[in-house]
Formats: C-alpha cells, sequence, structure tokens
C-alpha cells in the first residue's frame, strides 16, 4: 500500500461499511456522548491495524473484529475512558437526514433492549446474526465452533421469541 | 413473531439509518492524527514512564547492595539484606512493565473476538496483581536502617517493642494485602469495598468477564 493512498484508502473502506460501526455502537453504548467515544476508538484501531489488513478476511470481516473487541473492551474500562477521552461536540459519524434517523419502531426498540440486555459476547453474536453471517463467518469472528455458535443463537432466539411473545401478550 | 423477522426488522430498520449516515472527514482525519486519545495508548505511556523510572531506581539500590556486599561486615546484615529484598521486588516490577508493555504493543484487535478478549483480560489481571508483588517489598522499609552495631543490646525495650511493633505490622499488611488479592476475596463485601477505590472493581470486573469468556467458548 503506498502511504500516501492510505488515507483515501481507509475513507472509502469507511464509507462502505459505515453502517456495521454505527449497528455496533449503537448496540454497546446507550449514551450519545459514550457513542461518540467508541466510534473514535474503534476509528483509531482500524486505521491502527490497516496496513496490516490480511485480505484473507473481507473488509467487512475485518471491521467486526475490530469494532467488536474495542466495543466490549471499551465498556469494561469505562473509568480508564473517561480520563482519557476528550468530550467530542460532534460525531464522526451523523446523520445527513436526522428525520429519518428519529423514526421509531416498538418492535426494533424491543429487539434492541433486548439485545442491550444480552451480556457483551452474546449481543456480538446476536449482532452478527442478524447481519446474516453465516455461521463459520461468526466462528471466524468470535473464536469459537461452528456448532457452538449455532446451540448459542439458538438458545439467544428462543429467549428472544419469549420476550416478544411476553409483550404481545400485555 | 417468526425467527426470520427478526432479521428483517434489524435489516428494514437500519437500511434507513445507513442511508442517511455521513462520515465527518474533518473529524476522522482529525481523530486518526491525534492516535494519543487511543486508549491502549495510556497503558504504553504509564507503562514505558514506569521503565524510565524503574531503571535509575534499580541502578541507585543495585549500586547500594554493591557497596554493602563488597563491605560486607555483620553490621551491614539488616542493611544488605533489606535492600536485597527491594532490589528484587523491584525487578520483578521492571520485568511485569516490561512484559506488560510488550503485550499491550502485541494486541491487535483484528483477532477473533474471544482471543483478543481473553489477552486483554490477562493482562487486566496481571496488572493488578503485579500490586500485591509490590506490597511485598514494605517491612524491608523499617529494618534497613538497623545495624548489628547498636541493634538490640545497645537501645532500650522501648524501643525493641516499637521496632517489632512497627516490622511486624507492615509484614502482617504486607502478607495480608498479598493473600486477600484473589479471586476468591472478591465475593467479600468488605474486600470489595476497601479495594474499590485501588483498582478493584476493574478486577471484579476482569475476573466476572474472564468466567463470562469460560462460560462463552463452552457450547
Amino acid at each position: 500500500m503506498n502511504p500516501a493512498d492510505k488515507p483515501d484508502l481507509f475513507l472509502s473502506v469507511i464509507e462502505s461499511n459505515k453502517g456495521i460501526i454505527y449497528k455496533i455502537v449503537n448496540s454497546y453504548c446507550k449514551q450519545p456522548e459514550d457513542r461518540k467515544d467508541l466510534v473514535q476508538e474503534i476509528m483509531i484501531q482500524l486505521w491502527k491495524s490497516f496496513e496490516k489488513y490480511n485480505d484473507n478476511y473481507s473488509h467487512s470481516t475485518w471491521i467486526y473484529r475490530i469494532a467488536l473487541n474495542v466495543a466490549i473492551s471499551f465498556y469494561r474500562k469505562e473509568n480508564t475512558r473517561q480520563k482519557i477521552a476528550q468530550p467530542l461536540k460532534e460525531s464522526i459519524l451523523d446523520f445527513a437526514d436526522i428525520n429519518n434517523a428519529q423514526e421509531k419502531e416498538a418492535n426494533f426498540n424491543t429487539l434492541q433492549q433486548f439485545i442491550s440486555g444480552l451480556k457483551d459476547l452474546d449481543k456480538a453474536l446476536m449482532l452478527l446474526y442478524l447481519e446474516e453471517k453465516s455461521y463459520k463467518e461468526i466462528a471466524g469472528i468470535t473464536g469459537i465452533t461452528e456448532t457452538n455458535v449455532a446451540t448459542k443463537i439458538a438458545r439467544i432466539k428462543k429467549l428472544l421469541r419469549q420476550n416478544f411473545d411476553t409483550i404481545n401478550q400485555q | 413473531m417468526e425467527e426470520t423477522n427478526f432479521v428483517l426488522l434489524w435489516k428494514e430498520h437500519y437500511e434507513k439509518i445507513e442511508a442517511s449516515l455521513a462520515i465527518n472527514k474533518r473529524l476522522l482525519l482529525g481523530a486518526l492524527e491525534d492516535k494519543a486519545k487511543s486508549s491502549l495508548s495510556s497503558l504504553k505511556r504509564l507503562k514505558t514512564t514506569g521503565i524510565i523510572l524503574s531503571v535509575p531506581y534499580l541502578l541507585f539500590l543495585g549500586a547500594l547492595l554493591f557497596w554493602a556486599v563488597t563491605h560486607y561486615s555483620p553490621a551491614l546484615f539488616y542493611f544488605t539484606f533489606s535492600v536485597a529484598a527491594i532490589f528484587i521486588i523491584n525487578i520483578k516490577a521492571l520485568a511485569d512493565y516490561i512484559k506488560h508493555l510488550v503485550w499491550v504493543n502485541n494486541i491487535g484487535y483484528d483477532g477473533s473476538i474471544t482471543n483478543i478478549q481473553q489477552r486483554l483480560n490477562k493482562l487486566q489481571l496481571s496488572i493488578i496483581s503485579h500490586a500485591r508483588i509490590m506490597c511485598l517489598q514494605f517491612p524491608f522499609f523499617t529494618t534497613f536502617y538497623l545495624s548489628n552495631k547498636w541493634f538490640p543490646h545497645m537501645v532500650g525495650w522501648g524501643y525493641i517493642v516499637f521496632q517489632v511493633a512497627l516490622t511486624g505490622s507492615f509484614t502482617l499488611l504486607s502478607y495480608w494485602l498479598y493473600k486477600n488479592h484473589k479471586m476468591e476475596s472478591l465475593n467479600k463485601k468488605w474486600f470489595r469495598k476497601m479495594i474499590a477505590g485501588s483498582g478493584g472493581r476493574s478486577v471484579a470486573k476482569a475476573i466476572e468477564f474472564y468466567r463470562e469468556i469460560e462460560e462463552f467458548k463452552k457450547s
């Protein structure tokens, strides 16, 4: 990679995969301020790893690995993070059309709430499942076996269905 | 709701949002230039500072120890023994700083989640266990100034009692801190409260997460 091309190439990869980062940040952080910080931390780690990018994986798999790892670690280091992160006035990832972003759907909120309540590692599994990643890909990203992925996802989906059933009955 | 609907629900919601997501390129490029804000960088700086400060301190202790050994006499027993112990414990501290720095530099975030999280967790637990080793040097700071020339035969009972109480209490404190810095103690409320201010919450979180990873790897 020519060093001069690195920023442009990086920006184009981020542009094509910005949705992944947004979804992960949205699922791991409840507070808007935390989201901005997490986006920044993910971007820095992606940038640092960009030169070592292994093209055996797709850009999306590479982004999922880094973003999920950063998101999981980010949450556990709240205290340290508060000391080093400067409050951001703006966000790197923003909405061009705010009206669209403000649309809320009850079902989606239930789903998002359910995801928020999951343990960090189960949350990663669920996000990858909802992103329609194959079990093989999920196994590669998370580092567990395909059988284990299938078992865990089935278990989480069962819980999710029960959750929706309870809400629908109310 | 059928299971496929969850995927659809997710997709539909984010399709709208993705279409309106925009990257603030100016802010992104600014953040990339300012890598110091990265969380692991602060740990790297802390460890590097630890190494920089440890080296002259160890050289100083080494010089004292060298002098004590080359000029050894029974009068220097307490001094030699205490400085040797402090020196060894601080050698271990330097080794820990170097080890942590190597680990931090080798964590790239682009590995599988379980692997990277386990390595980060191992780092966190090792940083905390480093503290308990450091506690072991406390009693030696209460003995290095003693000399066989005047202690105990030339001092009164009052001083002997004071010295024994001082060294004894530091020894007990060190031993207690060393012994209680373990996973099992974190289940005790009083211990969690006591160490909350000195990273205890992080230990509890790290251990809890360690268990979560182990559990996650099982089917």
